[in-house]
């Protein structure tokens, strides 16, 4: 750990390929479990990165795989935090709505679960743009 | 180890579909087109065994969600066993245990269906 309470944190950038989706989720698992979260909670964790992390390569970046993702795991005193940072097109907080799971069981379709997962197994979630780089931070509290 | 491998068994006519590995955005397309084929060639009663499947992300989630309708419009289903915790959490999470009949082993899943076919 660092002196004067600067929390210990890491990054791992990766293209933006789906190819190392499985590389980012089993670290995000791992982190989570040496940040305190239980089992459960890690797994969660993993499944918000992996789809924040897709969100970017399918819908920031639309595909193009010669661009990259940066993941930043940050270990605050009480919290998880997780940046994951790219130069594609951002999101806008404001203008995320999150669907209702009711209407997928009502009438069942593809598409829009993922930031309804990472809200669900999150404890924050919060979309940052700014002029060279957009950020996705989860946070999640370790009791 | 590969990321996704899935075996099809046929029991009685139910295609019995097993997934080992994971199902995100990588490995999705895989996944879809078995279940594709199975509705493709007719065989719409579909259970997935879960057991050997460590996690499955939203993308794995739409490529049934996708399906769902036109089988059971075709008079089949998609029904689940064996979910391990992370994937049981996934669509406990969601409600989507209300949308899929869900069972805690293959046994059971197919005692049920052969007891509905009777």
């Amino acid at each position: 750990m660092k002196a004067h309470g600067s929390p210990e944190t890491f990054r791992l950038t990766i293209p933006s390929q789906t190819r190392y989706l499985n590389l980012v989720t089993g670290l995000a698992k791992r982190a989570s479990s040496v940040a305190g979260l239980g089992d459960a909670d890690s797994s969660k964790v993993s499944i918000a990165v992996d789809e924040a992390v897709t969100n970017v390569i399918l819908h920031a970046y639309h595909g193009d795989a010669e661009r990259w993702v940066e993941i930043e795991l940050c270990f605050e005193p009480r919290d998880l935090v997780i940046h994951i940072w790219h130069d594609g097109d951002g999101l806008a907080e404001d203008e995320i709505t999150l669907p209702d799971p009711g209407e997928y069981v009502t009438h069942p379709r593809k598409g829009g679960l993922g930031l309804l997962l990472m809200s669900r197994f999150m404890d924050e979630v919060h979309f940052f743009e700014s002029p060279d780089r957009s950020e996705c931070r989860m946070v999640k509290h370790v009791d | 180890m590969a990321d996704l491998s899935i075996q099809v068994h046929d029991v009685d006519g139910i295609a019995v579909v097993q997934p080992e590995g994971f199902v995100n955005a990588h490995t999705v397309r895989q996944f879809e087109s078995a279940l594709e084929e199975l509705a493709r060639s007719g065989r719409v009663t579909i259970l997935l065994d879960c057991e050997h499947l460590n996690y499955i992300s939203s993308a794995g989630l739409g490529a049934i969600m996708g399906l769902i309708e036109p089988i059971r419009e075709q008079e089949g289903d998609i029904l689940l066993c064996n979910l391990q915790r992370n994937v049981r959490s996934i669509f406990e999470t969601l409600g989507f245990t209300q949308l899929y009949r869900v069972f805690s082993s293959r046994e059971e899943a197919l005692r049920t269906l052969a007891g509905k076919s009777e």
